[in-house]
């Protein structure tokens, strides 16, 4: 019998298709890609059936750590900035460039307002490691917190010339409800009556 | 790729041009299809794909509160009192109170069998004495020491049952007072 032979055929593959999928996928993901914001603290937050999804901008942004620490921050850069002047005018504070810079791309900060000056001269990482000791909130000689509240919304007044800027609020599960109180307290001594409670997604049968 | 470019048949000794090679155009992408991959698992872990939803809470303004609404017959009302244990306090109070004034108080947890069904038999109720479920306002009264947690359930428990009318209260009834003080916690 003679022997058949069966042709060698080549293992090479076009990888063409291939090439071009992986660079469609890619783009994608790096076009729609929101790099989740450094975590001051570790906030672990409930779960509720709501669907309303978080608003994407505009957004004044407050965390309750579990011990009741609380911690602020707004999205844009330039509302930022702006609130940082108000911080001066307000408490007779001067921060140079390089602190007004570190501000800016401050996206939660927590601590007394006396403190922020040291805190913005440190470098980057340095400043990663401190433990910030949350908003001074006290009932007693001007309340930091509704001042901070006051100074965002005028900020972005400036800025954007109307007043979109909304109150979302991260609170972790085992958070004490006087912690989260103290806050709605604030905001609505400044006639702030709506705000956002954040939630992750659940089913209602749970 | 394990492409060659095998040169065309063996050359007969009279040529003496020499035709410049072809080369293959063909270049091997395995390397930047690994690449992209790799970029690709780098951006789909670094992204938030489902985004935290938003409950959104809506409280009365603070100074004209109480002037202006007349008062809710109690009968009408719900009290969940959220404790520092991880369940619910619930009453009815009564309309009016006297020294033979009975009250019942029950506790409940926060799961569907437990607080959903204590407003679903409370709605029942104000329909069967009022005609529809939705005279029912419920007070939901947080002691200082709950959690956050119980009171983002309890707010869902609301969007869940449809209960149009509720409103977050401080513990300052003389009942609540009262509970606060068997539980052995501070109202404020």
């Amino acid at each position: 019998m003679p022997k058949v032979k069966i042709p060698r055929k080549s293992t090479a593959i076009d990888m063409t298709a291939m090439c071009d999928v992986a660079f469609l996928l890619l783009t994608f993901f790096i076009l729609t890609t929101r790099f989740r914001a450094a975590e001051v603290v570790q906030i672990d937050i409930p779960a509720s059936t709501a669907q309303i999804p978080i608003p994407d901008n505009d957004i004044m942004m407050f965390n309750i750590a579990p011990d009741g620490k609380m911690f602020f921050g707004v999205d844009k850069q330039e509302v930022r900035l702006k609130i940082l002047d108000k911080i001066e005018e307000r408490y007779q504070l001067k921060f140079n460039n390089q602190q007004r810079e570190a501000f800016r791309t401050l996206e939660l900060w927590g601590m007394d307002v006396n403190q922020l000056s040291d805190f913005l001269s440190k470098e980057p990482n340095e400043r990663a490691m401190v433990k910030q000791p949350g908003l001074k909130i006290d009932t007693t000689g001007g309340n930091q917190l509704e001042a901070l509240i006051l100074d965002a919304r005028k900020a972005d007044f400036d800025v954007h010339n109307n007043t979109l800027l909304r109150v979302a609020i991260k609170c972790d599960k085992t958070t004490e409800y006087k912690a989260f109180d103290k806050l709605i307290e604030a905001l609505q001594n400044l006639k702030v009556n709506k705000f956002n409670l954040i939630t992750s997604a659940k089913n209602s049968a749970e | 790729m394990a492409e060659m470019n095998v040169p065309a048949g063996g050359g007969k000794k009279g040529h003496k041009k020499q035709r410049a090679k072809k080369m293959s155009t063909r270049v091997d992408l395995t390397a930047m299809v690994d690449l992209g991959f790799l970029l690709i698992t780098f951006f789909m872990l670094a992204t938030t794909f489902n985004k935290p939803k938003t409950m959104e809470v809506n409280k009365p303004a603070k100074d004209e509160k109480i002037k202006e609404e007349p008062p809710i017959k109690m009968s009408k009302t719900l009290s969940l009192m959220l404790s520092s244990r991880d369940n619910v306090f619930h009453y009815v109070s009564p309309d009016d109170i006297d020294a033979n004034t009975e009250l019942s108080v029950d506790s409940a947890n926060y799961g569907a069998a437990g607080l959903r069904k204590v407003i679903q038999r409370r709605q029942a109720q104000v329909k069967a004495q009022w005609g529809d479920q939705d005279e029912l306002f419920i007070m939901i009264k947080p002691l200082p020491k709950s959690k956050y947690k119980n009171i983002v359930d309890v707010l869902d428990e609301m969007n869940i049952n449809g209960v149009k009318r509720y409103a977050i209260l401080p513990p300052n009834d003389p009942i609540d007072s009262l509970i606060a003080l068997r539980l052995g916690e501070t109202r404020k």
